[in-house]
């Protein structure tokens, strides 16, 4: 592409008064900038069918008209772009900001083969088809585009995955799903992790709360769908694996086998580098194995993702505690991850604590059930002291351990308990009997406990947001039990690695950005550093510690992680839709009993179509959902995700505005039912059905398919109407229907045409023999305005209209589809890159020209000027012959600029 | 259109299968056809059906039947 930032000439549009200008401006020699907000130059007239009067084939026209433009040496086409400004004045010249969008594809590797978009698995309704047909979210804009080249529709990062710390592509997963594509899910989440059945069951799923859906009825289940993907794949009698690629002949130690310890040494060792796991613990998976009840994650579970980590050939050495890091090195690793998690419980620091035996750390009491020692509690009254998900998993472990009673203590009142509400439900619903509000005193006993002394606690938080419980003293309460088990958190194992952390430090301490600790061949990352989080944090965590330590590896800077587009608007979502039906979210409603005897998990799988079901409630936020499949469909490696919108900033000496005009919605005249009835189309729309590229296979009825035999036209709609504060002709609609009329008699022999009109405007060279030329070939005219049409149960329209010819009577027909010859409107973005009030419009909102008999094309800024439809409703002979006149004033202007007078 | 076109559109990657085996079993169908042996309303699977074709998992067949409609076939992929 030209590099260049000065040029002659600006055209901003590329429709075909654009094109014009850019190509005879080119031909004079003038570099020119052309700069086309969408994807493809070639304007309204390549998605026409025929051109009147002739006839002629619309494509074979504008086609070459495209080519030459694209190609012509003087003229430089940016695509996807916007005149954000332009700045200065015709003696000076002229600045001019243009922001171009992200195609996501390299435009000088793709070959238009379109494999991206047969693979892309979101359908969104195709808007260079009349919105008739659905298109993909990798798509090349119609056969005849130029660039015949794809791009990826991504207005930003859908909210699901923006909010997931893993980087899990949520939306990702969801649409393969959705589209069948269950092993390629599998693969897209474990592109970020190799723990997909752990954290489909595990996660607290942030993906679900932010959600756009949840706004409507309910988020999608998505975490319920990743355990879909991984029950799937694990179920295949041969699961396919991750080819370990060849090593690199680098060697990493990951200390810890948790969620961070385990991603990491996956994503190094998809990358050819030697990884082994050392683990204190008898059994890999950290606190996903060692912590969380089988009843919310069996151990298999977890066992299943770890393999995924050792099959890649990532060796793990359990029951190996490391505290000499320099040992490592000595052994040939040329960096160490320590990973190791936050295994070391708090303690309340109260009296019985420590001398009374019976009360013991959750995480033990959990671990020991993990690794099967369960301890019997049969009859006995345990009390759980915290209120977070350790304690509620403690709590609940007791009852089905056959603790006649158990108790939960904790500070905060029940709404301001870490845990999750529902947890706190669940746990209730089960039997626990919670003690909210309440501190520990101390525990009271001879050998082992017997008693828990409670004491109210007034409030939990000082005024800045602090953990400083305060308590009343007075207020106390005993609370019998034979076993009390404390989850008022963790800490990570600091005295291990004493170099990588300070005096009193909660964590081991690293560069927040790129995990590297004070030992610079060290990285630290997950729990053990930020304190205890989410397993999905964990994750990222893992991933951003792969990452750094790859590029430590290789000498390049600690950079580069993660950066994706900014989230979408949720209320831009939502209002892309004139309306959401209800669609119920999944029933998640566990069965609880209220005395659980065993560990069997609780939530039940979904069933294939219930997964299907749940998928088809997104909303397709960010549109691309990100699941690659493009990026493994393109053979020659053209997609880039990676690619971020530009700004750009040139000069130009004369400014040539050709920014067209836009089509009246017609949904504005609702008495004529678009949007709501089936069968009622606009010219537009009409236009796609006759032309080459059309979405159907003929002229058919958008409601069933039919092929229709009565057609109606209903002329004016939304020109000439004072009620939609349009009272100017559009000019070119009376001929394009006309046009129309003739071609679905030649498509459709059978069909009648009749046309409801005002009256008919064919001032042109041979336009009014196109006229009789239609009528002559059996269109059958009525004078008149339609005042209504309703739709009858089979689809057809019933019009009601004034037939003046008739006597004037009001008489009503009955069609089988009706097209609403819509007119134009002037586009109001013509003068948004110029000042406030700057560029002129009249008084119907075009681009005023200084005197349209004897300058036209000049407009209220010198050196800028207007050419084609920008100005006023214009056909296309009218807008070339116009862009013809702009041309020569934007010629003189540069000629001026050469040669001052 | 009873629902939102863009929400219709939005399925057809979760009805395709469902289609295109009623083709691949029945068809050719009509729309019409196809619309009651789904299910589906036939608006929707007009949309469904019309897409499926834009991406070459159907085709239709020559000649219209008696009551106005294109039948159409699935078309076998590698």
């Amino acid at each position: 592409m030209d590099t260049s930032t000065t040029y002659d000439a600006l055209v901003i549009g590329s429709g075909i008064g654009g094109m014009e200008a850019a190509i005879k401006l080119g031909d004079m020699g003038h570099s020119v900038l052309v700069v086309e907000k969408e994807p493809s130059i070639g304007g309204k007239m390549i998605l026409l069918s025929k051109v009147f009067p002739t006839l002629d084939c619309a494509s074979c026209i504008s086609t070459p008209k495209m080519a030459a433009t694209a190609h012509h040496p003087n003229v430089t086409v940016l695509t996807q772009s916007v005149v954000e400004s332009v700045r200065g004045d015709a003696e000076r010249g002229f600045q001019v900001t243009v922001r171009r969008s992200a195609r996501y594809v390299d435009e000088s590797l793709c070959t238009g083969c379109r494999l991206c978009e047969a693979a892309c698995t979101v359908a969104v309704p195709d808007q260079f088809n009349g919105e008739m047909v659905s298109r993909r979210a990798a798509y090349i804009p119609f056969p005849q585009a130029i660039p015949q080249k794809a791009l990826v529709e991504r207005p930003g990062t859908s909210p699901c995955t923006f909010g997931c710390p893993a980087g899990i592509k949520a939306h990702g997963y969801v649409s393969l799903v959705r589209s069948g594509k269950y092993e390629e899910a599998f693969g897209l989440v474990a592109e970020t992790t190799p723990l997909v059945g752990t954290l489909g069951r595990a996660c607290y799923a942030p993906c679900e709360t932010e959600c756009t859906r949840g706004s409507l009825e309910g988020p999608v289940a998505i975490r319920r769908l990743k355990r879909f993907i991984a029950d799937t794949h694990y179920a295949l009698p041969e699961p396919p694996r991750t080819e370990a690629p060849a090593p690199n002949g680098k060697r990493v130690a990951v200390v810890g086998s948790g969620p961070a310890g385990l991603t990491a040494a996956w994503q190094l060792a998809r990358q050819g580098y030697g990884v082994r796991i050392f683990e204190a613990a008898p059994a890999p998976g950290g606190a996903p194995r060692l912590s969380i009840p089988a009843y919310r994650l069996p151990a298999e579970v977890v066992e299943r993702d770890v393999a995924n980590v050792t099959d890649l050939g990532v060796e793990i050495v359990t029951g190996k505690r490391v505290d000499d890091l320099e040992e490592l090195r000595r052994q040939g690793f040329d960096t160490v991850l320590v990973a190791t998690g936050t295994p070391r419980p708090a303690r309340l620091r109260v009296p019985g604590e420590e001398e009374l035996g019976g009360v013991r750390a959750a995480l033990d009491f959990l671990r020991d059930i993990r690794l099967g020692q369960p301890p019997d509690l049969s009859g006995k009254v345990v009390a759980v002291i915290g209120g977070g998900n350790v304690a509620i998993d403690t709590a609940r472990s007791a009852r089905r351990l056959g603790a006649a009673a158990v108790h939960m203590v904790c500070l905060e009142r029940r709404g301001g308990m870490p845990a999750y509400a529902w947890e706190v439900g669940e746990a209730l619903d089960e039997g626990v009997e919670l003690h909210d509000g309440w501190g520990i005193a101390g525990f009271r006993g001879g050998a082992a406990v017997e008693a828990v002394e409670l004491k109210r606690c007034t409030a939990v938080f000082d005024e800045k947001g602090r953990f400083a419980p305060t308590y009343d003293e007075t207020t106390r309460d005993d609370l019998r039990c034979d076993l009390a088990l404390v989850a008022i958190g963790m800490g990570a194992d600091t005295a291990a690695f004493p170099l990588l952390s300070s005096a009193g430090a909660r964590g081991l301490q690293a560069d927040p950005i790129t995990l590297q600790t004070a030992l610079p061949w060290v990285f630290a990352a997950g729990d053990a550093v930020t304190g205890p989080k989410t397993i999905a944090e964990a994750v990222g965590h893992g991933r951003r510690a792969a990452h750094m330590i790859d590029r430590w590896l290789r000498d390049l800077p600690l950079a580069g992680f993660d950066a994706p587009l900014p989230v979408v608007d949720k209320a831009e979502v939502l209002a892309r839709q004139r309306s959401h039906s209800l669609r119920e979210p999944l029933d998640g409603t566990l069965r609880l009993v209220a005395s659980p005897t065993d560990f069997a998990e609780l939530e039940p799988a979904l069933t294939e179509s219930e997964a299907r079901q749940a998928t088809g409630r997104c909303l397709d936020c960010g549109v691309c959902s990100e699941c690659h499949q493009c990026l493994a469909a393109c053979p020659a490696d053209a997609i880039d995700l990676g690619m971020r919108p530009q700004q750009l900033e040139v000069e130009v000496s004369a400014v040539v505005v050709s920014t067209g005009y836009r089509l009246f919605p017609a949904d504005l005249k609702p008495q004529y039912g678009w949007g709501r009835f089936k069968n009622v189309i606009t010219g537009t729309q009409m236009e796609r059905l006759l032309a080459p590229t059309r979405p159907y296979n003929t002229v058919l009825r958008p409601g069933d398919g039919r092929v229709p035999e009565r057609v109606a036209y209903v002329m004016c709609t939304g020109s000439r109407d004072q009620t939609v504060g349009n009272p100017l002709c559009s000019k070119f609609c009376c001929m394009y229907s006309l046009k129309q009329n003739q071609l679905i008699m030649g498509a459709l022999p059978l069909a009648d045409v009749t046309v409801h009109y005002i009256d008919i405007r064919a001032a042109g060279k041979g336009y009014d023999e196109f006229f009789e030329q239609a009528r002559a070939m059996g269109t059958s005219f009525v004078k008149g305005r339609v005042a209504g049409i309703r739709e009858t149960a089979d689809g057809n329209l019933i019009l009601r209209y004034e037939d003046i010819d008739g006597g004037g009577v009001i008489a009503e027909a009955e069609y089988d589809l009706v097209v609403l010859a819509v007119g134009v409107q002037p586009n109001p973005e013509a003068a948004h890159p110029f000042a406030d009030g700057a560029l002129t419009l009249d008084e119907h909102g075009y681009v005023a020209e200084v005197d349209e008999d004897l300058n036209p094309g000049a407009t209220s800024i010198p050196g800028v000027f207007v050419a084609g439809a920008a100005s006023g409703a214009r056909d296309i002979p009218e807008s070339i012959l116009h862009s013809g006149a702009a041309v020569a004033q934007a010629a003189a202007q540069l000629e001026r600029r050469r040669v001052p007078v | 259109m009873s629902r939102d076109l863009r929400e219709v559109i939005r399925e057809e990657p979760l009805v395709r299968g469902r289609l295109v085996e009623l083709l691949f079993d029945a068809g050719p169908l009509t729309v019409p056809e196809l619309a009651e042996r789904s299910g589906f309303p036939e608006d929707e699977v007009m949309v469904w059906t019309m897409g499926l074709r834009k991406y070459g998992y159907v085709a239709e067949e020559k000649g219209v039947s008696d009551d106005g409609h294109y039948r159409y076939a699935a078309v076998k992929r590698p």
